[in-house]
């Protein structure tokens, strides 16, 4: 009983926890007036999300991707130029943007799978130039000068707003909802077999899980999230160019993952967080200094971080004494025995 | 023979390039024993074991479970078949907790845990037969020889086998160890599970095995009951040296 106690107690500092990180990101444009730092937000949010997609398959599966601006970038254009095009309504060409974007990715890495190592990884840079290519040299996309999104009055319908704040409020809804979704799937059985194969194909084959079927549904959904964050880049920005394609940008996608912790699912969120801002604060307050230097303090902080935390922010968290300490003191987190017990009296209830 | 066999392997052959690794072997395993294959290093024994699992096809031959051609199946349906494998090399999943380990087996192969709760449980079941609960939050990579080997058969249980092959399962143990080993094998064996394993411990061999197939250079050179096998006048030769040999010392 007093087991049982503990572990509710845990679970309501838990709650309370994280629901005021979760206030003083809802409060913030309250607070918050200027356009440019909520623009760091916004930007936070959206590439937070789409290293979570690359997570997904870099992290989970093992499977380095650099190709995620491409997908991102596709899911851009599809969305806009069904919108261009047909007059669709935006959201319904979000949808179709990640449609689209799922099987392109889906129909291009099925062969790729059959193939082990670093395939994959080479794949995926030749997809995102060769789509980045066929852009810039197609009509209907329109070349390299881009697609523009029409302009117009505030509507929620058309996901338009001059200001920031709309933007504000769905691009942390996006990340929170997708960050949910990999957590879902990190404790499901996908997600075991994804770790299965990242640690050991051959032991993945050996319990039965195929390889390939895995790792296909892991790209798909991994691209579709990235169509998803194109889709809202589009809308935000409200004009697209092949540039968002660019190899850059799909190394950028990686950061925040690598930066956060690959291994765990709130890597990117905590990774993007950190590094979004620094790169801009570095760029606003330096790049006017001697253009380029804040470039090079970008990587030496990137340096240091892979030289001395090369598991992530969260890798070494997971295993420090901060934890401790915020577990046994500030959570109260009981043993993992007694969470253990409560987890079997839990499944015990739900059967009767 | 009486009874069919589970497994029969006929007359295969893997060449590697020029290279014969393993050269028109034939045998059969009977259901519900635990059959040994020895030999000395190199001899093919880990390649017949690959090519009885799925992971590369012999160049020639095929092999039968429970009459049922297998030759061309892929690695991961065997679990659907109700076969299960260990690795020589263990592969533990090394970032993981030991129970997350064996949870992840649990999911999968023919009778897969439905959801969460299921596949925990038989996990927590594995763990406490294969002696491992008490260690179920470490991670793998954490822990020593033979507990990931243990760990290795554990992998392999959660996914309910009838057949199971074990690939030098005792190689790196100390005698104690290695008399635990035997002990769980034994168990495992006595809860209705085929068993054909590897070793180059003879201890172990004799003590558990009722058929022995000795394999050299790619070949089968003997088979029978580890007592005939070991007075076979060929395989004392191949692992004792011949007699002038012997004279000469």
């Amino acid at each position: 009983m007093d087991s049982k106690k503990a572990v509710h107690t845990y679970h309501r500092n838990l709650t309370i926890v994280l629901g005021l990180i979760l206030l003083v990101f809802i409060l913030i444009p309250t607070v918050v007036k200027s356009p440019y730092i909520l623009n760091i937000f916004v930007l936070v949010f959206y590439m937070s999300t789409l290293s979570m997609a690359w997570n997904l398959l870099g992290g989970m599966t093992g499977q380095n991707s650099l190709g995620h601006a491409a997908y991102m970038g596709l899911g851009a254009y599809a969305c806009c130029l069904l919108v261009v095009k047909t007059g669709a309504n935006p959201w319904i060409a979000a949808v179709f943007g990640m449609v689209v974007v799922g099987l392109v990715a889906g129909i291009v890495f099925y062969p790729c799978f059959i193939l082990r190592g670093p395939y994959f990884t080479l794949v995926s840079i030749a997809f995102g130039e060769s789509i980045r290519q066929v852009i810039i040299n197609s009509e209907f996309f329109g070349r390299a000068s881009g697609v523009g999104l029409p302009f117009g009055s505030d509507s929620w319908l058309d996901f338009r707003f001059t200001s920031k704040v709309p933007y504000y409020y769905v691009g942390l809804l996006m990340m929170i909802g997708v960050y949910l979704v990999m957590k879902k799937i990190d404790r499901s059985k996908m997600g075991f077999a994804l770790k299965t194969i990242r640690e050991d194909e051959d032991a993945a084959a050996a319990i039965g899980i195929n390889p390939t079927r895995y790792k296909i549904m892991a790209v798909v959904i991994s691209a579709m999230v990235a169509g998803l964050v194109g889709f809202f880049y589009a809308s935000y920005i409200r004009y697209i160019d092949p540039e968002l394609m660019v190899q850059a940008k799909s190394t950028e996608s990686v950061l925040p993952a690598v930066v956060g912790g690959a291994a765990y699912v709130e890597g990117p969120i905590v990774g993007g967080l950190i590094m979004i801002p620094l790169s801009e604060y570095l760029r606003a307050n330096f790049s006017s200094i001697l253009p380029g230097i804040n470039m090079l303090m970008y990587a030496v902080v990137l340096l240091a971080v892979i030289r001395f935390r090369p598991t992530g922010i969260l890798g070494w968290y997971m295993n420090s004494r901060t934890k401790n300490f915020i577990d046994q003191k500030v959570l109260k987190k009981p043993s993992l025995e007694v969470l253990e017990e409560a987890e079997l009296m839990e499944y015990q209830k739900r059967e009767v | 023979m009486a009874e069919s066999p589970i497994i029969e392997v006929k007359n295969i052959t893997k060449r590697f390039k020029g290279l014969t690794a393993v050269k028109d072997v034939s045998f059969t395993v009977r259901e519900g024993g635990i059959t040994g294959m020895i030999g000395p290093n190199g001899a093919g024994k880990s390649t017949t074991f690959n090519m009885i699992c799925g992971y590369y096809p012999p160049t020639e031959g095929r092999i039968f479970y429970k009459g049922q051609d297998i030759t061309d199946k892929k690695a991961y349906e065997y679990t659907n078949m109700k076969i299960a494998r260990t690795f020589q090399i263990m592969k533990p999943l090394k970032n993981l907790s030991v129970l997350d380990n064996v949870v992840a087996s649990s999911y999968f192969g023919h009778a897969g845990a439905k959801n969460v709760r299921e596949a925990r449980e038989r996990a927590m079941e594995v763990l406490q037969f294969t002696g491992l609960y008490e260690k179920r939050h470490v991670l793998s990579k954490d822990m020593g020889t033979p507990d990931q080997k243990r760990l290795e058969m554990a992998r392999a249980l959660a996914t309910k086998p009838e057949m199971l092959f074990l690939d030098e399962n005792m190689a790196g143990l100390n005698p104690a160890e290695t008399e635990e080993a035997i002990r769980l094998i034994r168990r495992i064996n006595e809860s209705g599970v085929t068993i054909l394993l590897i070793e180059h411990i003879m201890q172990a061999v004799v003590s558990l095995c009722e058929e022995v197939i000795v394999l050299h250079h790619g070949e089968k050179i003997a088979d029978g009951t580890p007592q005939q096998v070991m007075n076979d006048p060929y395989v004392m030769e191949v692992y004792l040296g011949t007699k002038k040999e012997d004279t000469h010392a």
